[in-house]
């Protein structure tokens, strides 16, 4: 029995897409009950299509689809509204958002969660919110959601709780073990018991926990990208530069 | 054997066109030798002719055969505007309209994080250096109003303030005539956050 499958209603966000045809191209998209999947709109890609000034980044959409095969075929698409558009280096934050649910997240695996955490950044990144603690709140929920074993609660060598006062080294398939003796404080992987507690909480206030959280976030996500460098980086790194 | 590999040849240059796949690059590829050989002829000689003679504009970055286009250096130009447009194809819908008489700078993109096109891709240091010859005075940036125009809009707008240019955007809106019952509702409100004063 084939499943022709048909979902109606969906709130999703366009991620990326990519010409298929002439007049038609594929909508990478982000739903909320269904993961992430591609989707075929037909004659996207043609002057007169409604659908072409409608799929569009950062923007809360309503989707139909439907179809059997791996890339489905959109059948309705309708701005919902809410978020304002992005604007200036926000954008480019975006598009950075974006790039890690793409590299990271697998076909058609429904994330509710952080679907909601991608909505809460782009909330703060469309009020021009720039280095928003929304940006790491959604790192931390996102390697949690993908059971890549984000650890902030326990010691991974002991057991015990975080310690508030405690220094740590975050190793990647570990988690974080006690620093020894002075050791040194400016590594990487080097951080307090507090930002982890605090990260944990997805309290963001002190500048400590901004710094460190952040330190270890980029760490984290580029060995689970498989030292794949992220374009979006690269292209900030580069427009910061000039 | 040879003549079959030619065919192939053909057919696979042909896939390079946007938006053409393998079954359409082979009825292009019978067309041409089948239904039109003198068509294939002209094709083939201006698309070795154009690769051979278009170069970019020094200055404007536009396709030309010369070192610098007619365009650039018409005497008729207003030399203190520069407008700034993502593709060919642009320029000409800003020439239609007949409202600007300043000079262009053809980007040849836009800034696309995703696909990797940067700075460097699209050679935004050409553009500061043209943008500051010391005539120019306003750089007006029509890009295209998408997610990606609007960050090469931003990012061109501080490189070009920070170097003491004047900087404007074109206006986004209802097209004219345009009535708020038929228009899409993204249209009308972004057209509601970028209202004006009236005065
Ligand atoms: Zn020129």
């Amino acid at each position: 029995m084939s499943q022709k499958l048909r979902v109606d209603g969906q709130t999703a966000f366009l991620l990326h897409s990519y010409p298929y045809s002439e007049t038609s191209l594929i909508a990478d998209v982000f739903s909320r009950d269904y993961g992430r999947l591609p989707l075929l709109a037909r004659g996207a890609r043609r002057p007169k299509s409604a659908l072409r000034g409608l799929l569009i980044g950062f923007q809360p959409l309503e989707l139909g689809w439907f179809g059997a095969g791996e890339v489905k075929t959109l059948a309705k698409a309708e701005w919902l509204g809410g978020i304002p558009l992005l604007a200036g280096r926000c954008l480019l934050l975006g598009y950075y958002l974006n790039e890690l649910l793409i590299s990271l997240l697998a076909r058609e695996d429904a994330h509710p969660i952080l679907f909601d955490s991608y909505v809460s950044a782009l909330q703060a990144l469309a009020h021009g919110a720039e280095d928003a603690p929304e940006l790491r709140k959604f790192e931390v929920r996102l390697l949690r959601e993908l059971g890549y074993g984000l650890r902030l609660e326990t010691d991974a060598q002991t057991g015990s709780d975080i310690d508030a006062t405690r220094r740590y080294l975050y190793q990647v398939e570990r988690g974080p073990v006690p620093q020894v003796g002075a050791g040194d404080t400016a590594i990487d992987a080097s951080v307090t018991g507090k930002t982890l507690l605090d990260m944990r909480a997805d309290d963001y206030s002190d500048p400590v926990t901004r710094r460190e959280s952040r330190r270890i976030m980029r760490q984290l996500i580029s060995h689970h990208l498989g030292g794949r460098p992220l374009q979006s980086r690269r292209v900030y790194m580069e427009l910061q530069g000039m | 054997m040879a003549a079959s590999s030619s065919l192939d040849e053909l057919i696979e240059a042909l896939r390079c066109l946007p938006g053409v796949g393998p079954k359409s690059a082979q009825r292009m590829a019978y067309h041409l030798l089948q239904r039109d050989r003198r068509g294939a002829e002209r094709l083939a000689q201006s698309l070795s002719g154009a690769l051979e003679r278009l170069r970019h504009c020094a200055r404007c970055n536009n396709f030309s055969e010369d070192e610098v286009c007619s365009r650039c250096l018409s005497s008729r130009r207003d030399v203190t505007q520069l407008c700034v447009v993502e593709m060919p194809i642009d320029l000409n819908s800003m020439e239609q309209t007949h409202a600007f008489q300043g000079l262009y700078y053809v980007l040849m993109g836009r800034l696309s994080p995703l696909d990797g096109i940067g700075p460097r891709e699209l050679a935004f240091e050409r553009l500061l250096n043209r943008a500051t010859d010391g005539l120019v005075k306003e750089v007006i940036l029509a890009t295209n109003f998408t997610n990606e125009g609007e960050a090469t809009a931003h990012y061109l707008s501080e490189l070009l303030s920070a170097r003491g240019l004047k900087v404007s955007r074109m206006a986004r809106g209802l097209p004219v005539g345009g009535e708020l019952e038929f228009s899409d509702a993204i249209t009308v409100a972004q057209a509601f956050i970028e209202r004006r004063d009236y005065s």
